[in-house]
């Protein structure tokens, strides 16, 4: 039970990281009359002692209350996260799905031929792939597909679905990479071991064999993976949101940091710690379904 | 973000695969091994001419990487001494890319040393003192390792003034997490050898028996683990430029480069090509090699 305290760690931890920041967010182009700004500052409660002010925070956060946003004057911040998690959430959600089934598939075909010239390529593949940064593949694919082949929009949200092929591509792919890799390795393993060898010696198919008994305790380096993966999908999003022009968390987050939106800021990272957090547990879940071993613990 | 993870790498595990691998780190290499070697190698090659292009180059171009040459704005590839043609407001294009991907390495470098050196001592200290201690100090490792990092570093960039400094140190602190397992790993291994436990009995002092017995037997595996954080610090670096939150102008990275040509893609296709191209380049030949590193030394 380390989840609360790890996610209120973050929260203060951005808190007072956002407050150590020179400049505010009332600050524009034309410097506002001094009672105006403290004006603002005692309406948004700027003017209390800084843990007073985390404390609020926080007693409010408990009560689903992000506060309001300090530059989108006219949005609560809760507004502006319902507006951009859905997208975040699909782009994310698309992204690992996709990612699993090319890295589980190529990974295990590359098992069946270990050692042969197919293994050799989709290894290679698979390396090349996880050197893939989004920001350098995305554009790529917009150019490429969007404004050369003029098959997919190039940024915005298009009719249908045809706008979240290429940023899911692009996120998909470095984790499509480790995934292969993590699958052959763990099929490699697990195939050498005493109860594969059974199952042969028994005449269970090949088929049988590696999808029964080998494909499931192989996965458990992909389940431990999950985790890392979902924190790595979210911080592309934030490119591929920027990329493509989509309204999602990690576009708010950045543009937040950058205008000192204070309670906009706070309000991302703390969902996206939540996030990640809810991942994990998630992929002990998973753990413990593929190992039965690891349920114990 | 921290793609890198403590699991066994999936190459020369298959049968049939080892052969190839024992040639490059046999103790007595015969002749006929040695012209094998060096092709083997050509990631390493690769990242070594384009570490002296990125070197030489700017010394011999006409023109520097901040210098607009107002008569050719957007010029074509070839078109007089711009080789690779000029960006949006006229600056070449091939002095930009040697520039950046100087600011890439260099700031990847300092990084990587950052993360080896927090990395070493954390990870040394848990494993030779072990116990509580040992518990404690991986247990924190394992938090960090499920945070997202990403936002920190950019709250830090965001509010700390963007400082070329910062970046490296920034994302040296985030790197250092693989660092720190492996080496606790391999020192709780090395604790129990013979030699170790005859210098104890010795009377040796700690740090002495660490810094002379242990850390030399440790430096490969470190030095697999380093160069394996290289391609991970360049990502990150680029991924902070490319926000607009890493490397600041009138200085230029290639995450810089690439943000200018996905920018200007639909004028100039080529910006975008040339540094996205050579970034992926370095990474691939980055990451192919340290994974052969690691394999040789785990």
């Amino acid at each position: 039970m380390t989840a609360i305290p790890t996610l209120l760690a973050i929260i203060l931890a951005s808190f007072f990281l956002m407050r150590l920041a020179p400049g505010g967010p009332f600050d524009g182009e034309r410097p506002l009359p001094p009672e105006t700004q403290a004006a603002l500052q005692t309406a948004y409660g700027l003017d209390k002692p800084l843990w007073e002010q985390a404390w609020l925070y926080v007693s409010r956060l408990v009560q689903g209350d992000f506060g309001p946003s300090l530059v989108y004057r006219d949005f609560t911040v809760s507004e502006l996260v319902a507006q951009g998690l859905p997208i975040s959430l699909t782009l994310g959600g698309l992204a690992i799905t996709l990612a699993l089934l090319i890295g589980i598939s190529a990974g295990l075909f590359a098992a069946v031929r270990a050692g042969k010239a197919a293994d050799k390529t989709i290894m290679m593949l698979a390396t090349v792939a996880t050197a893939l940064p989004t920001f350098v593949t995305g554009p790529a694919l917009a150019l490429l597909l969007g404004l050369w082949l003029g098959l997919l929009p190039v940024s915005g949200r298009g009719e249908g679905w045809s706008w979240l092929i290429m940023p899911v591509v692009a996120l998909a792919l470095p984790v499509s990479g480790a995934i292969a890799k993590l699958t052959r390795a763990g099929l490699a393993t697990v195939l050498k071991q005493d109860h594969i060898r059974t199952a042969r010696a028994r005449g269970l198919s090949e088929t049988k064999i590696l999808f029964k008994h080998g494909l499931r305790p192989a996965l458990v380096p992909v389940a431990s993976y999950l985790g890392p993966a979902a924190a790595g999908l979210l911080t592309g999003a934030v490119v591929v949101e920027t990329v493509f022009g989509l309204p999602g968390l990690g576009r708010y987050f950045v543009q937040g940091a950058l205008n000192r939106d204070y309670p906009l800021v706070l309000g991302v990272v703390t969902l996206y710690a939540a996030l990640i957090i809810l991942f994990n547990l998630f992929a002990d879940l998973i753990y413990g379904w593929l190992d039965p071993r690891m349920r114990e613990g | 973000m921290s793609g890198q993870k403590p699991h066994p790498s999936p190459s020369g595990e298959g049968p049939g695969v080892g052969q190839s691998k024992t040639v490059s780190h046999s103790p007595t290499p015969t002749p006929p091994l040695k012209g094998r070697g060096y092709s083997k190698h050509w990631p390493l090659w690769v990242v070594l001419v384009l570490i002296a292009l990125a070197l030489v180059l700017p010394a011999l171009l006409p023109w520097t990487y901040d210098q607009i040459d107002w008569d050719a704005v957007r010029a074509p590839a070839f078109s007089g001494s711009h080789i690779f043609g000029t960006d949006e407001i006229g600056r070449d294009r091939l002095a930009r890319l040697a520039a950046g991907t100087r600011v890439t390495l260099m700031v990847a470098i300092a990084a990587a040393l950052v993360s080896l050196v927090v990395g070493i001592a954390w990870g040394a200290t848990a494993g030779w003192v072990g116990g509580k201690v040992d518990e404690a100090m991986m247990r924190f490792v394992d938090a960090l390792y499920a945070l997202p990092f990403m936002f920190i570093v950019i709250l830090l960039m965001v509010i700390f003034g963007r400082s070329i400094l910062l970046v490296f140190v920034g994302i040296g602190l985030v790197e250092w997490l693989t660092m720190a397992r492996v080496v606790r790993g391999q020192v709780m291994a090395l604790k129990e050898r013979p030699f170790i436990l005859a210098a104890e009995a010795a009377g040796t002092p700690p740090l002495t028996i660490i810094l002379k017995h242990v850390l030399p037997n440790i430096a490969g595996v470190a030095l697999a683990y380093l160069m394996l954080t290289v391609p991970q610090v360049v990502m990150v670096e680029s991924f902070l430029s490319f926000l607009g939150l890493g490397v600041q102008e009138p200085l230029t990275s290639l995450g810089i480069l690439v943000k200018e040509g996905a920018d200007d893609m639909d004028m100039t296709p080529l910006g975008l090509l040339l540094p996205g191209g050579l970034l992926v380049l370095l990474l691939v030949c980055l990451t192919i090699e340290g994974e052969r590193l690691r394999d040789i030394y785990s």
